[in-house]
């Protein structure tokens, strides 16, 4: 059996058993696992189990264990602490009192605040993930104790995270750009308006949603004077004093994203402290929550990782490539095809992941046809950031059931989701019909 | 034929990567269709601080390792990180790859962890580039935010520099921020990254390189192969630094000279404040020489021994040039 | 017993998080402040980051917060959704193995042969390592207790904890 067919099956055992209530992160290592001990065991066309347990494990403790073991992502469990201490500390409620008093008037309001927080959001982090992890922990309970539908209160998140990536600063990008050497700035750029677009696109369909059932998101008709709304504006100081500290820090050069993370938490912690919200056992209760949270995120984080370790062993990425470049399409059915073949990877690889094992073979290819490769780079992140919120494996879904527990099912979160991915798609195809979009900035600015 | 797993962390853009391709090229026809080197980039199956492990457990049958990454386990590898009076990249390839492919002593050290060394590369000449007031002497390195690696790092702290901790590919980002002032790097790079839109002036230190990088094969694997097959690899690893030479030599003069479109001044350090370089790297050379001897391999005469061939390359350059000018 | 352990092993994931959280804004400080900076921020807080996500695994199996896709096994009968979930948690303990293993084996080349990250304090690799093989032995231990509670349960006749989902956590 070689190594392309042991990577279908893997695909399928995957289908199998999360439809089996397997949790995410054991059916991704697990079938990682297995189908990496086959390709090793059977390569030499002899049998060597020994050597095929060394190298399988080897791979799977690697993989897992320097995905856990970075700097740079420390800023996700720092984040989400962040979001628990503003939840203790009143800060979160009192923005979205705020929100709420401002918003009252328009349904659906707190949801598009919420989705625009996560654009706001995107500007200081480089990671999808990082982005719907801490809003998801920020937003959402607040919307569902406000009486929103959970689909919505989730789905909005979830897909507000995907803006992490869009809008600069942008991990994959950055990946990006150092396997096609073009301008990391000008792809920062390049994102900008793309990402306005799909925020734009969100909040249209909470509109839309709202519009057609009211139920979903609960107005308050009360009439609130202008002094109570901005005294609820003044009362939320705590959250703008730690914006502009994000945004003064990371534009202004005194620290990076992930520095970031640590001074706003510090900062947090002592706004709560000397406004007397903070005690020493609510503080360790909302670090002790950090904590099962970002284990189960990393969890899921290092399954998908070592997913990807297998992937590259078998051989698919290059043997799809490889049928589309034999085809020698025309433009239009070469786009078509990589975006479905990014869909479909999407539904079950991490974007960083997709990439390390896809972008050495495209983009010799869509080089040949002439394309830009800055406006492309945009159509890939674009696509890698609708798999995170596609099932099966949707790693923006999962983060926010993780943080969300019992009041949200998956499903729940995936059929929110629906609604947002066909403006997604709409997104898309705008992207890849006109070029302009992207490269308006960059061509302008730079 | 025999298909090889090859682990690469880094991107197939540049002139490493272009060198890593040579080298599986190569493998391929020599042998004859053979052998065939598949490499897997962007670290998909193992990053570069796991390069050691995985090859060893034969994750891949071959990768590209960092020796700055394993401080210990590739001690003697490190020898060609060493802030030495170092600076050409096809001397310092040269001299690296014939001691490690000759010493007997490293050659017994690398079986223990199952590995045998294939083939060298180099990051080059270590270089700065700045924001602002460039490094024109070593007086200007006191106070300045600069992001350094390995020894040469140290170097730059310990001369008063307000070290940044920060990736290479995060280097744009910082200077464009102001979060650095000065990045340590090597010309091929700065252009690859696109640091010339964010620098202002460039220092030439020709200092030293970082050149513990190279290509290393899991022992069994190699061991299971022919004779003549492993003669191919052996071969195309030492092809490597002639062919990396030729490539890197290109590719950061054309490095400077972009920068230099740009509107980027560049500067030579002038030798007296280079010497000062130098010889605030010796604690550092004398710190390996002792961590070797610790390991039971005698430093003293591998770092003689690698002087000599430094010297001796040097000479064969100056009286017949580089080869790929021959 | 076991639960006890786990509740240290937490609170020590709570402790590595703090620590982490103040020594990244210690360094922006002495850095922004001082012109100093503090040695090997980067390779502590990577070691901090193995004990803060490692160590609360075995406390999150417990409240079995390891996200599942449900809907389909929901419209199961309550006997084979509990079956389900055993599986699932041996599925679990199966996909722990290899990491167990290697891991012990990577805690043992690094404690015996010296091995130490590249910086100014030369910080050994080994504790990283050894916090990795705990958690992760740790969460084998959980899964594996479940496991046969939860076959127990099944021979009495109640299917309750399969309904147990991801706790929320307010
Ligand atoms: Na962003
Ligand atoms: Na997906």
């Amino acid at each position: 059996m070689d190594a392309s067919t042991i990577g279908l099956i893997a695909f399928a055992a995957v289908l199998i058993l999360l439809a089996l209530r397997v949790p995410i992160s054991f059916t991704l290592a697990a079938v990682a696992a297995v189908g990496t001990f086959c390709i090793f065991a059977f390569r030499t066309g002899t049998f060597m189990p020994e050597r095929a347990i060394r190298a399988t494990t080897s791979m799977v403790f690697s993989n897992s264990f320097d995905l856990i073991h970075s700097y740079d992502l420390s800023m996700i469990p720092l984040f989400i602490a962040l979001g628990h201490i503003a939840y203790k500390a009143d800060i979160t409620t009192r923005i979205y009192h705020a929100a709420r008093v401002w918003l009252s008037a328009v349904p659906g309001g707190v949801a598009m605040a919420s989705v625009m927080g996560c654009g706001g959001f995107s500007a200081i982090t480089g990671s999808s993930i990082a982005c719907a992890s801490t809003m998801g922990r920020i937003c959402t309970p607040e919307m569902l104790r406000m009486g929103y539908d959970n689909r919505l209160a989730t789905a909005s998140v979830a897909a507000g995270g995907t803006l992490g990536s869009l809008i600069p600063p942008s991990v994959l990008f950055i990946i990006y750009g150092i396997f096609t050497e073009t301008s990391i700035n000008r792809l920062f750029v390049a994102g900008i308006l793309p990402g306005l677009l799909t925020l734009a696109g969100f909040v249209l369909v909470i509109f839309i949603w709202v519009k057609r059932d009211p139920a979903a998101a609960p107005v308050d008709t009360a009439e609130i004077s202008y002094a109570d709304r901005f005294r609820a504006a003044a009362l939320a100081w705590p959250a703008f004093v730690l914006f502009i500290v994000i945004i003064g820090g990371i534009y202004g050069g005194i620290f990076t994203a992930t520095e970031a993370a640590a001074v706003c938490l510090s900062l947090a912690v002592l706004i709560g402290v000397l406004q007397r919200k903070l005690t020493l056992t609510s503080i360790w209760e909302a670090f002790r929550e950090t904590c099962l949270q970002t284990a189960s995120i990393f969890f899921i984080a290092a399954g998908a990782k070592i997913f990807v370790a297998f992937v590259a062993l078998t051989g698919v990425a290059p043997a799809i490539v490889d049928v589309v470049t034999q085809a020698e399409l025309s433009v239009f059915w070469l786009l078509l095809s990589i975006a479905l073949i990014y869909l479909l990877l999407g539904m079950f690889l991490d974007p960083i992941g997709i990439m390390v094992l896809t972008l050495p073979l495209v983009v010799p290819l869509v080089e040949t046809y002439g394309m830009d490769l800055i406006w492309f780079g945009v159509v890939i992140i674009k696509l890698l950031e609708i798999g995170l919120i596609t099932p099966p494996v949707g790693l923006n879904v999962f983060v926010i059931a993780n943080v969300v527990g019992k009041d949200a099912p998956i499903d729940r979160i995936f059929a929110g989701i629906a609604r947002f991915l066909s403006v997604d798609v709409i997104v898309l195809i705008l992207l890849m019909a006109f070029p302009a979009i992207s490269l308006l900035l960059p061509n302008s600015m730079m | 034929q025999t298909t090889l797993i090859h682990g690469e962390a880094g991107p197939n853009r540049g002139a490493r990567a272009a060198a890593l391709q040579w080298f599986a090229d190569t493998v391929g026809e020599t042998s004859g269709g053979d052998l065939k080197v598949d490499v897997q980039w962007g670290g998909a199956l193992f990053k570069a601080n796991a390069a050691v492990q995985s090859i060893g457990d034969g994750v891949a049958d071959l990768g590209t390792v960092i020796a700055v990454y394993y401080p210990q386990e590739m001690q003697s590898y490190g020898i060609a990180d060493l802030p030495l009076d170092n600076p050409d990249a096809w001397v310092g390839m040269r001299a690296t790859d014939e001691l490690m492919r000759s010493s007997p002593v490293i050659a017994e050290d690398l079986a223990k962890k199952n590995l045998v060394y294939i083939g060298t590369f180099t990051t080059s000449a270590v270089h700065i580039g700045c924001t602002g007031d460039a490094i024109r002497s070593v007086e200007d390195i006191k106070d300045r935010k600069i992001r350094g690696t390995g020894a040469y790092g140290k170097v730059f702290g310990e001369l008063g520099g307000n070290m940044v901790n920060m990736s290479i590919y995060k280097a744009y980002q910082g200077l464009d921020t102001g979060l650095l002032e000065c990045s340590q790097g090597y010309s091929y790079a700065v252009t690859a990254l696109k640091q010339q839109e964010v620098m202002d002036n460039y220092t030439l230190l020709n200092w030293g390189q970082v050149g513990g990088l190279g290509i290393l094969m899991n022992k069994d694997v190699f061991d299971s192969l022919s004779e003549d097959q492993q003669q191919v690899l052996l071969d195309a690893g030492r092809g490597m630094a002639d062919e990396f030479g030729r490539l890197i030599t290109t590719a950061n003069d054309a490095a400077i000279e972009t920068m230099k479109e740009k509107g980027i001044e560049v500067f030579t350090l002038p030798e007296e404040e280079r010497a000062k370089l130098v010889a605030a790297g010796t604690k550092h050379i004398d710190a390996w020489v002792e961590q070797m001897n610790a390991s039971g391999m005698d430093g003293a005469a591998l770092l003689e021994e690698y002087r000599g061939l430094i010297a001796k390359y040097t000479e064969e350059r100056d009286s017949k040039g580089y080869p790929w000018t021959r | 017993m076991l639960k006890a352990l786990e509740t240290f092993l937490l609170n020590l994931a709570v402790a590595a998080v703090i620590a982490l959280g103040l020594m990244i804004t210690a360094s922006v400080f002495s850095r922004a402040i001082f012109n100093v900076a503090l040695p090997d921020t980067i390779v502590i807080v990577r070691e901090l980051m193995v004990a803060a996500i490692v160590l609360p695994l075995a406390a999150a199996t417990l409240s079995r917060s390891h996200v599942a896709v449900e809907f389909l096994a929901n419209r199961l009968p309550p006997r084979a959704q509990a079956w389900l979930a055993v599986f699932g948690s041996i599925v679990g303990l199966f996909a722990l193995m290899p990491l167990i293993y290697a891991g012990g084996r990577e805690f043992a080349h690094n404690f015996t042969s010296g091995g130490f990250f590249y910086g100014d304090l030369e910080l050994p690799k080994w504790p990283g390592r050894l916090i990795f093989l705990i958690g992760i032995s740790l969460c084998w231990l959980r899964l594996l207790v479940l496991v046969v509670q939860d076959i127990r349960a099944i021979r009495a006749g109640d299917y309750s904890f399969a309904d147990t989902h991801a706790e929320g956590l307010d």
